[in-house]
């Protein structure tokens, strides 16, 4: 842990770590206004006279704090997954949700939901059930793309979109299947899980899922010289001591677990993977000791402000949070395609 | 001390690449593999670093089977320079020579920053560390992949018995300038104890520089020797099937 620490000192610059503290920062008091602001208007600083009433406490213990702490999980699983992905493929348009990835994960949470009455009796594990699926899916997709895609060297940007469109195509299908198949509790159950939101989520549900969120992007951060090398080229970081083979297992069940977790518990929230790690080499640099927690950060913070946004926008009711980050993200994706272009 | 490569045949979909190419790489000394295109030199580098098995024969690094070594290890005694030069993001020139340093136990700062320096003056690109590698010219790129090529093997940490350098046509892109100033790099890296397999182009560059010569045909070692002793009329015209002419009184090659 120490020798990791190290190093991820030795590899960024002064000014790649200011941005680091800076963003910390910016996260914690995002996280503070997103406790501090919803529908139901009172003043969290009475928490700490112990002056909430009993309903207000319990609004902001169980219910906006899980649920920020949520989406600032979220953010930074997607955005460290986007961020993976792209130094893997070595392709600055893999996003989990541009490659199918999150449709993936979206079709095996959809499958444990209208499939789990016919196969799975009601036993104690069935919540885990839908973000076990759910991993399963975005496991089995990136695993396809990945066969897809070797060794077409540059060209695979090209391929790895197309194979994502179909991906998605064929994900919408089985969605589609499942939805009609299935009776109306099942329905019910798929219809609240699709429209995503970080709403109505319990402590017993997120705290597993942030601990395994967590504990895998900062063991995946042990990956950052690795990822580095390996924008010399496959062969070239081979010969540099890298196992590949390795790597990429590494890379893919992270990625497939963080964001199969992610997306079985908030359906799918598209472009933040897309957007973030962009954005962090905007800001500061491209080696991935700085880009990967910069980006988990970024993508926390990105991710609390528009869940804010979905909450206060057209108060008392609530957008869908994938809804915002797809207003911002899908233009900043034109706006990469037509940079690439000028380029 | 030497890489020790023994009967070496390599087929792919019943096409033999390479047959029973045998030769020695031995430290302090610069070999240089020439031949036409298509004759196997490529191949048989990847198969002498590692990145390839060959259907028969044997690589040997200082009496160890090179099968029997780990990547890890091996990053630590040769290090190969191959055609390919892109990068997608915008790393800094320093962050990309930065990548060929291998980590010991412990990321000591002053020693990599020392390497830095002297690769730097080495390579005559001190200058461009943080320039953006994607803006560097094409002949730029070359010297800084070069460089790169040279401090993966700087680090002293590893106890290892002999280095090598490996280069796919290093010189690709370089005017001649730049290209004589890196076999000159190489020249003194051989004196100063690596051993060197190059794939060269340019006869003239290789005669004058090189320690060994092995000229590959076809996936067959045509003439293997000292320049001297292979750098023959009949045996470079055989080799290229072209009349190539060879002045002796001052050794240059011509063929047109």
């Amino acid at each position: 842990m120490s020798k990791t620490f190290n190093r991820f000192f030795r590899y960024i610059t002064f000014k790649q770590f200011t941005i680091f503290n800076l963003l910390t920062i910016i996260l914690i008091f995002i996280i503070g206004v997103g406790i501090s602001i919803g529908s139901f208007e009172f003043s969290v600083l009475k928490y700490f006279n112990n002056s909430l009433t009993t309903l207000e406490k319990e609004v902001l213990m169980n219910i906006r704090f899980p649920r920020v702490i949520l989406a600032a999980v979220v953010g930074a699983a997607l955005s460290m997954s986007g961020a993976c992905l792209q130094g893997l493929f070595r392709n600055p348009l893999a996003d989990p949700g541009l490659i199918g990835v999150s449709a993936g994960a979206a079709l095996g949470a959809a499958f444990s939901i209208a499939m789990s009455a016919e196969f799975f009796p009601d036993f104690l594990l069935t919540p885990y059930l839908l973000p076990f699926s759910a991993i399963l899916g975005s496991a089995f997709v990136i695993s396809i793309l990945f066969i897809i895609t070797r060794g077409f060297g540059f060209e695979g940007m090209t391929y790895m979109l197309l194979a994502g469109i179909a991906i998605n195509a064929f994900a919408g299908v089985g969605i589609g299947i499942l939805t009609y198949i299935s009776d109306d509790a099942e329905l019910r159950g798929l219809t609240f899980w699709t429209m995503g939101s970080f709403g109505g989520v319990t402590w017993t549900l997120i705290i597993p899922a942030i601990i395994i969120i967590l504990s895998t992007i900062i063991w995946t951060l042990r990956i950052s010289r690795k990822l580095d090398l390996l924008q010399l080229g496959e062969s070239e970081a081979y010969r540099l001591g890298v196992d590949i083979k390795k790597l990429r297992f590494d890379i893919i069940m992270s990625s497939a677990i963080i964001v199969g977790i992610s997306v079985s518990l908030t359906g799918m929230i598209g472009f933040v993977g897309l957007v973030v790690p962009h954005l962090v080499r905007l800001f500061g640099g491209v080696n991935h000791h700085y880009l990967l927690p910069c980006s988990a950060l970024t993508g926390a913070i990105l991710m609390v402000s528009s869940d804010l946004l979905s909450r206060i926008l057209i108060q008392p009711a609530e957008l869908p949070v994938g809804l915002i980050t797809s207003a911002i993200g899908s233009p900043f994706f034109l706006w990469l395609i037509f940079r690439m272009r000028n380029k | 001390m030497s890489i020790e490569i023994k009967n070496i045949s390599y087929t792919v979909k019943d096409f033999e690449i390479l047959k029973e190419v045998s030769l020695k790489i031995k430290k302090n000394e610069i070999f240089s593999l020439l031949g036409p295109n298509g004759s196997g030199k490529s191949t048989l580098l990847r198969i002498v670093s590692g990145d390839i098995q060959p259907n028969f024969g044997t690589v040997k690094f200082d009496d160890t089977m090179l099968d029997k070594i780990s990547i890890i290890d091996r990053a630590r005694i040769r290090s190969v320079m191959s055609q390919s030069q892109e990068i997608i993001y915008d790393f800094s020139v320093k962050e990309v020579i930065e990548m060929g340093w291998l980590e010991g136990k412990e990321f000591v700062t002053e020693k990599f920053d020392n390497a830095l320096i002297k690769v730097g003056d080495e390579c005559k690109i001190s200058h461009l560390f943080d320039k953006s590698f994607n803006q560097l010219s094409g002949g730029e790129k070359r010297k800084v992949h070069f460089a790169r090529t040279l401090i993966q093997m700087y680090n002293k940490d590893f106890e290892t018995k002999s280095r090598y350098i490996m280069l796919d046509e290093p010189t690709a892109n370089l005017d001649i300038s730049h290209e004589l100033q890196l076999i000159k790099i190489l020249k003194k890296k051989s004196q100063e104890g690596f051993g060197i397999f190059i794939i060269l182009h340019d006869l003239n560059l290789a005669y004058h520089f090189s320690d060994k010569v092995a000229f590959i045909k076809k996936g067959k070692i045509h003439a293997l020797g000292t320049p001297n002793e292979v750098y023959k009329e009949e045996i470079l015209s055989d080799v290229y099937d072209l009349d190539v002419s060879f002045d002796k009184t001052i050794k240059k090659i011509s063929y047109y």
